[in-house]
């Protein structure tokens, strides 16, 4: 017997072979034995103190220019990435239920995709998960501060996720003109309004950089809800717990021309606790609250973090089984 | 005189069984038979039917439970019109009872007239045999000449043709099985099988049940499915609509498995096989009875409902005095339904004893050929 | 731009033509000089905002009828009753017509805090739904917010308590109907209108109704009066259900009727050439036309079947209307006609009709010969407005393998009609006279149609009343590749290729009878001056 079975112990965590803390350890103990292969002359020599440095050209964070993770070779890597590896691993971990497709049935035209964001998960389960007529055409607005904080990072991301780095706080000149410009070039955006995951599972205020968008461009907005993915990988969790998620996709939302972006922006993030409240109970209760106004709100109750805790209790809907089960195995 | 006989020949059985051939049968020449005792007389067949049994035997399927009451060689042939020698045309009542095998006193069956119960049918001075065309001593149909006991006669009415004669004796095994089953009101009835027997038993429920209100036949073939019709059927069906019919006509549900939740009062089965066994059984309404007129032989089916709904089997077996017709002889009421219902009309061919095997073969396969009773004609025969 | 319907005369040089033949299609040779093809107008174009208008139409009614939002009122009983598996064929894409209208009425309803709403598919005498057919029809969202909680019902009309006898029309017909959408503050009912027949007063009123109240129009006597069924105008059927419809308004249902027409594009593009005219078929149309055939000529029926059974139309919404029935119901109707109405200059002797894989009781199930019957002479043969394209004593071929095949579950009566009825007599009239009613009566079938997914007891009688016009009206019905067996049941005479039956025809109608062939699916009304 192990201390795992004691009566009143933790119930052993399953650990998957390869988590983010894995890698991290991996990666920092290469480093270290890789050291004296890096060091002058093998590698870079140090600069001297007393000599100054010529200006650096600042080729990352919002600087990093992604443009040939659009070229058709990138393009067609990340296809094949994406299907044959990050579409199916995304299924084995987290089990999308997809719904609210048909309510994007009669769009062909680029979109921008706004969701809730509680996991590192989010971004490659939509980018698996949104129908093809927009997948193959996606780019994720990513945080220029930590996506594309090194060149590694900036690269990968941009290779894998068609990521285009954003900042989190206010939207630069820079940055808005690089999306708008790819907006109306017929790309479709995946952004999370919030600017980064939840901490504690409860939403955060929407910023307005989606809303500001759409205005901008005059593309739609798609609300999207995710639902369970902070169940299998947190903020700040080193483990992945594979488990079941849905995605809800909602009716597009489309700026009006003469109103303020702060109005879209509210709109967007009563759609998309809307699409929450419909994903935990069903679609009429959730219509017949919105129109009331009395909608849950996905930030949570203000008071103290055990209260917030508390009142986020366990998942919000059992699982469902669509499985019919026939005669003599359901008596 | 020549004989088709049946000899006992495990190989030739064997054979029969595998190839479909009537091998233990041979046309022979032989010796006739002997008179028995004082009551017998000799009589030459005219017209002598080809019978179920006679094809279960011939081709060696007939179940072991005759070995005992059958004595080899043995020629076959019940249905039999024949003249006797004082020139009077005679039907034969087959069964060989305690008193025509001199049994003295007689069994509790025989005393009670019910002589198709006997229960000596293996003593007395006769060999064992069942029904004339069973036992050595007695001759049989299929040959120029057999011997008879005087209580095995009934005269032919006159002016009857020979055809009408012959089917006396089916005729009165239809009769018997059409009153095996208790009178009721108002009662929907099924006849499975439209050969021979169910097509007499349609005729002989028809003329003697008038308490059956709705007949449904369950016919395979079209000629069968026309006399049935003819004969009295009030809806005609295929086998593989029989539970449907039976549930349209009672009003009835039908289950998962099959089986009706209602019924037809009597079902009689007139073919005998495990499959229309278990369609007799699923359309039976609980209590009902089904009477099993075809020699079933060895059959696997599944009981469970009998028990459950209660369902009587019985069995049909010759002929004897009917209580139910105040305890008038079934050959008696045979030859009022073969006069009144024209059942002449259902032999359909004649074949010498020269062309046996043409005509066991026709036999076998009469419903598929438009025919219902094949017969030897045995009117040339005897001249020579 | 979509092309309006077009009637070609077959000369020497004309490719042999398309012909329907059940799960499949042959190319049949026309004779020359003598024979012509009426063609479906192309495809309409759809609405580019589908839900926009579906909004528009609610807030903007026809009709006498006020603003949907202001029917609304919190505390209300609302009943949405919608159209059942029937329609549209094939099914169409997801989402469907019936979820847009009603996700659009239920965003209304939840606006004004309607909490006791109840849905209701009419399916009259139809089979009852199953679980993934109504996802398909309500979609998702809006069967799990309702059907767990009971409140996605299915019209039972063998249920005493949930009927309501709202009195007789002048001519003593009995309205008799489902009470819970009688007896509701606003009845909303959401129609898909495929062809001319559908929707107006027909939808609540036969739709919800009872047995009781259907026999006074699906009878035999009606439907020889309805010339066709197809013209409102000349339809007994329609009058009936029209007086029908008056009187449940005037007992006080609020009904509030939304209409939606598709446009006829009912063929995904792979099988594009089954809605081309044959010489414009590309290269690509010949070969998708090769491989499906030979293909389905390989596969067994069973698989074959279920192969159509999956296709999924391309309709597209092209109208939505909403308000006063009536009103709502003729500019459907000038709708529908725009998509189908093809003009066709006089009658021939002889009408060719290739029959699909598909009619409207044999969605996910078989299409039994009942059904042949029904989809030849009642459906394909009503496809006219003004006179039948086939005249008085003239022939009609259709084009059907016929197998003796039933669905047990969805056609249990249908199989007692066929081996009991026809067996009988085929004449409609005897038929009603001696079987009807105790088919509609049999507790049998009730209890199947009530819990189990089987059509009404009476259904066959009325596939066979649909076609009674037909059987009148014709001198011959020719099967062209049906099984004999059950080609002789249904009373028709089965023939082997078309050209046999041809010649079989000339008997009847001599030798140098006219022809037309009615390239159907997709759907087209014969305009027949």
């Amino acid at each position: 017997m192990t201390g795992d079975d004691l009566a009143g112990g933790a119930r052993p965590q399953r650990r998957l072979p390869v988590s983010p803390g894995w890698l991290a350890d991996a990666r920092s103990g290469l480093r270290g034995r890789l050291r004296p292969l890096s060091s002058f002359p093998l590698g870079t020599p140090p600069w001297p103190a007393t000599v100054a440095r010529p200006p650096v050209e600042r080729t990352l964070g919002t600087d990093y220019d992604s443009d040939w993770a659009r070229s058709p070779l990138a393009r067609t890597g990340r296809a094949v990435v994406q299907e044959v590896l990050a579409a199916p691993l995304v299924k084995l971990l987290a089990a999308p239920t997809v719904t609210g497709v048909d309510r994007l049935a009669h769009l062909d035209e680029p979109v921008i995709f706004a969701a809730n964001h509680a996991s590192h998960l989010d971004a490659p389960l939509l980018v698996s998960v949104i129908p093809d007529r927009w997948r193959r055409e996606l780019f994720v607005a990513g945080a220029a501060d930590y996506f594309f904080d090194t060149r590694i990072k900036a690269a990968s991301f941009a290779f894998l996720l068609n990521a285009v780095p954003i900042e989190r706080q206010r939207v630069s000149r820079v940055s808005a003109r690089r999306v708008s410009e790819l907006l109306e070039d017929g790309w479709s955006m995946l952004i999370f309004p919030e600017g980064g995951r939840s901490p504690d599972g409860w939403g955060r205020p929407h910023r307005a950089g989606a809303a500001w968008m759409a205005q901008r461009t005059g593309r739609p907005i798609v609300p999207v809800h995710i639902e369970g993915t902070r169940r299998i990988l947190a903020k700040g969790s080193s483990r992945v717990h594979p488990g079941r998620t849905t995605v809800t996709f909602g009716a597009p939302l489309r700026a009006d021309p003469a109103a303020d972006p702060r109005v879209l922006a509210v709109r967007l993030e009563e759609a998309i606790a809307a699409l929450a409240d419909e994903t935990a109970n069903d679609w009429y209760t959730a219509r017949l609250r919105a129109a009331a106004g009395t909608t849950p709100a996905l930030t949570g109750p203000d008071g103290a973090d055990w209260r917030r805790a508390w009142a986020l209790g366990r998942p919000r809907r059992p699982e469902r089984s669509r499985r019919r089960e026939r005669w003599p195995w359901n008596a | 005189m020549r004989a088709l006989r049946v000899e006992r020949s495990l190989t030739r059985f064997a054979a029969a069984r595998i190839s479909a051939q009537p091998h233990p049968l041979r046309l022979a020449d032989v010796d006739p038979p002997d008179l028995p005792g004082a009551d017998w007389q000799v009589v030459r067949p005219l017209l002598s039917g080809i019978c179920g049994s006679d094809l279960a035997t011939v081709s060696g399927r007939s179940s072991r439970w005759f070995e005992p009451i059958v004595s080899f060689p043995f020629v076959p042939g019940h249905e039999v019109v024949a003249d006797t020698d004082d020139g009077t045309r005679v039907v034969i009542e087959p069964v060989l009872h305690c008193r025509i095998r001199g049994v003295d006193p007689v069994c509790p069956a025989c005393a009670a007239g019910r002589t198709n119960h006997c229960e000596r049918l293996v003593a007395g001075h006769l060999s064992p045999g069942l029904q004339t065309g069973y036992c050595r001593d007695t001759g049989g149909g299929w040959s120029a000449l057999l011997v008879a006991h005087q209580a095995q006669l009934h005269p032919v009415p006159e002016g009857w043709t020979d055809e009408a004669a012959v089917m006396v004796e089916p005729t009165a095994c239809a009769v018997h099985a059409a009153l095996a089953a208790p009178i009721g009101h108002g009662v929907t009835a099924v006849v499975i099988g439209a050969g021979t027997i169910g097509l007499c038993t349609i005729a002989a429920v028809a003329h003697l049940r008038p308490d059956v209100t709705e007949l449904i036949a369950v016919a395979k073939h079209p000629e069968q499915r026309r006399l049935a019709r003819e004969l009295g059927a009030t809806h005609v069906v295929d086998p593989d609509e029989i539970r449907r019919a039976v549930r349209r006509a009672t009003g009835s549900w039908i289950l998962d498995q099959g089986q009706l939740t209602g019924g037809a009062g009597v079902v009689w089965d007139c073919v005998g096989s495990a499959g229309s066994i278990a369609d007799a059984l699923a359309v039976a309404a609980p209590g009902a009875t089904v009477v099993l007129a075809g020699m079933p032989g060895h059959v696997g089916v599944d009981l469970t409902g009998l028990w459950q709904r209660e369902i009587r089997l019985a069995g049909a077996y010759a002929y004897g005095p009917e209580p139910a017709a105040g305890g008038r002889h079934s050959f008696e009421l045979a030859m009022e339904v073969v006069g009144r219902a024209g059942l002449d009309r259902l032999v359909s061919a004649r074949y010498p004893l020269d062309r046996y095997s043409e005509a066991i073969d026709h036999a076998a396969h009469a419903g598929g050929r438009g025919a219902t009773k094949v017969v030897f004609d045995l009117r040339n025969e005897r001249r020579r | 731009m979509a092309r309006p319907g077009f009637v070609l005369e077959v000369d020497r040089s004309t490719p042999p033509i398309l012909t329907w033949h059940g799960e499949g299609f042959r190319l049949e040779r026309l004779p020359a000089g003598r024979s012509r093809v009426i063609y479906a107008p192309e495809p309409l174009k759809p609405l580019d905002d589908p839900d926009e208008e579906i909004r528009q139409a609610l807030l903007h009614p026809m009709g006498d009828s006020a603003p949907l939002p202001d029917l609304l009122f919190a505390g209300m009983r609302l009943t949405i009753a919608f159209d059942d598996i029937s329609l549209p064929l094939p099914p169409m894409r997801r989402p469907d017509n019936r979820q847009r209208v009603m996700e659009a009425v239920l965003e209304m309803a939840a606006a004004a805090g309607v909490d006791d709403v109840v849905l209701i598919c009419a399916l009259a005498l139809h089979r009852r739904m199953t679980e993934a057919e109504l996802r398909h029809a309500v979609g998702d969202r809006v069967y799990d917010a309702f059907a767990p909680s009971g409140r996605l019902l299915q019209h039972d009309a063998e249920d005493p308590a949930g009927l309501v006898h709202l009195g007789q029309t002048d001519q003593g017909e009995d309205v008799e109907i489902n009470r819970r959408a009688a007896e509701s503050d606003l009845l909303v009912y959401v129609n898909i209108n495929l062809v001319a027949m559908d929707g107006g007063h027909k939808s609540v009123a036969t739709g919800l109704a009872s047995y009781r109240s259907l026999r006074h129009h699906h009878n035999v006597r009606t439907m020889r009066h309805s010339r066709s069924f197809m013209d409102q105008e000349r339809s007994e059927l329609h009058s009936s259900n029209w007086r029908m419809g008056r009187l449940i308004a005037a007992s006080g249902v609020k009904v509030f009727q939304i209409e939606t027409t598709l446009n006829n594009d009912a063929f995904p593009e792979q099988m594009g050439f089954l809605q081309k005219r044959e010489w414009e078929w590309t290269a690509r149309d010949r070969g998708a036309y090769l491989a499906t055939t030979k293909s389905l000529s390989l596969a067994p029926p069973r698989v074959a079947r279920s192969i159509f059974q999956s296709i999924k139309a391309p309709h597209a919404m092209t109208s939505v209307y909403a308000g006063e029935v009536e009103a709502v119901h003729r500019a459907t109707t000038d709708m529908v006609y725009r998509q189908q109405l093809v003009a066709v200059d006089g009658q021939t002797d002889i009408a060719v009709f290739g029959l699909p894989h598909l009619c409207p009781y044999n969605v996910n199930s078989i299409m039994n010969p009942i059904l042949v019957m029904c989809m030849g002479l009642g459906y394909l043969f009503n496809l006219y407005r003004g006179q039948p394209v086939v005249r008085r004593g003239g022939v009609a071929i259709l084009s059907h393998p016929t197998p003796w095949a039933f669905h047990p579950v969805h056609h249990p009566s249908y199989i007692d009609f066929f081996e009991e009825v026809l067996a009988d007599t085929t004449d409609p009239v005897e038929i009603e006279k001696n079987y009807e009613a105790r088919f509609a009566n049999d507790e049998w079938y009730r209890h199947l149609y009530r819990t189990s997914h089987a059509y009404h007891g009476v259904h066959p009688f009325y596939m066979w009343y649909w076609g009674a016009h037909a059987l009148e009206h014709l001198g011959r019905v020719i099967i062209v590749g049906g099984e004999p067996r059950s080609v002789r049941r249904l009373g028709f005479s089965p023939a082997s290729t078309l050209a046999d039956a041809l010649e079989m025809a000339s008997d009847v109608v001599g030798r140098d009878a006219t022809i037309t062939h009615l390239h159907c699916p997709p759907i087209m009304i014969a305009d027949v001056s």
